[in-house]
């Protein structure tokens, strides 16, 4: 039987600093939330604010996969394995973080803010060379369908585990769709990033999430316009 | 949990940089121990000679080596428990500590 579970946007935890704004769907940092320890393989989903100049300075990271969505302004990254990339608004960052590395992202502005999802996978195998890709998003004209950019195969999108889809698009109102699960066994998250739409029939605001489990696809319909939608296939399982 | 319970915590990596990271952050917290192992023989002695509440395998740390890692810790402290750390000294670190205890109690 196919399973839901809701989190609601403000029912996220929710850290404020002087550099950084972040509302956390699981559990992280100096939220816990027993319930909220993530999704299958879905492990992270901060949706942070930097103010002008500020973030994260250099720190370490091993054994996961993270990718960074800005939705607003860019970041400056800087890593221990020598890349250094401004991801703006339009690309997405992912960081395989594998046997370790040192890295730093801020925003890269002076004068404005910038948002960004930060979302975290469990890896498929442990302690491989780490690597980092910046790639491209579809932008707002390509409208009314989804867009994978995250997939086993390379033709299709950046690769960060042989059993996990991203997805994203812009969508007008009224326009409906079905995702239809690529691996049985996987289970789906759809978060809202603009907009509304019903997902299954349930309805889901800006910053609301829903996962979904058991199920060989998902119905989508988009309720409002400038609605944007980001859908992640990931393994229930942690390990393959 | 009681947020400020005292835990005596061996973290057991082989990136010497990133593990100072990981002790740093252990130790930072309040009623928390941390002392690290930077290689597989180091974690065994520390696991045979000491008692821990939590043996974190960190960052180097192999399914085999894990495997290795928690026979030891079955044999000599059965009650310890063995977290794998994900991220290397991140956002997760505390959260899975407290989960295992929670999930422990």
């Amino acid at each position: 039987m196919v399973q839901y579970i809701f989190h609601k946007a403000d029912s996220r935890g929710h850290d404020h600093h002087d550099w950084l704004d972040s509302r956390k769907t699981f559990s992280f940092g100096d939220y816990y939330n027993p319930r909220r320890m993530g999704f299958g393989a879905l492990r992270v989903l901060n949706d942070d604010t930097l103010p002008a100049g500020k973030g994260f300075g250099l720190h370490p990271h091993d054994n996961m996969e993270i990718i960074s969505i800005p939705l607003k302004g860019s970041l400056r990254h800087e890593d221990s394995a020598g890349n250094k990339a401004v991801a703006a608004a339009g690309t997405i960052q992912v960081m395989h973080a594998g046997s370790g590395l040192f890295h730093s992202e801020y925003n890269n502005s002076e004068t404005e803010v910038a948002e960004f999802l930060q979302i975290w996978v469990y890896p498929e195998e442990l302690n491989t060379p780490p690597r980092y890709t910046l790639g491209a998003l579809q932008q707002d004209a390509d409208r009314n369908r989804l867009h994978t950019f995250i997939a086993p195969d390379k033709e299709d999108g950046i690769y960060i585990r042989k059993d996990v889809w991203f997805s994203t698009g812009y969508f007008d109102h009224g326009t409906a769709f079905t995702y239809p699960v690529h691996q049985p066994g996987n289970g789906v998250y759809a978060f809202v990033i603009e907009g509304r739409f019903a997902v299954d029939g349930k309805e889901l605001s800006a910053r609301d999430g829903l996962g979904i489990s058991a199920t060989s696809g998902i119905e989508v319909k988009t309720l409002s316009d400038d609605a944007r939608l980001l859908i992640m296939e990931v393994p229930m399982n942690i390990h393959p | 949990m009681d947020h400020n319970i005292s835990l005596k915590l061996l973290a057991i990596g082989y990136d010497p940089a990133i593990m100072q990271v990981v002790a740093r952050l252990l130790n930072s917290h309040a009623g928390w121990e941390g002392v690290t192992a930077l290689t597989s023989e180091e974690g065994l002695e520390k696991i045979s000679s000491g008692k821990y509440d939590a043996v974190l395998l960190c960052v180097g740390v192999s399914t085999a080596d894990e495997g290795i890692f928690r026979q030891a810790v079955a044999t000599h402290h059965p009650s310890t428990i063995v977290i794998r750390h994900y991220g290397g000294g991140s956002g997760l670190l505390e959260n899975e500590l407290r989960a295992a205890l929670d999930h422990h109690q």
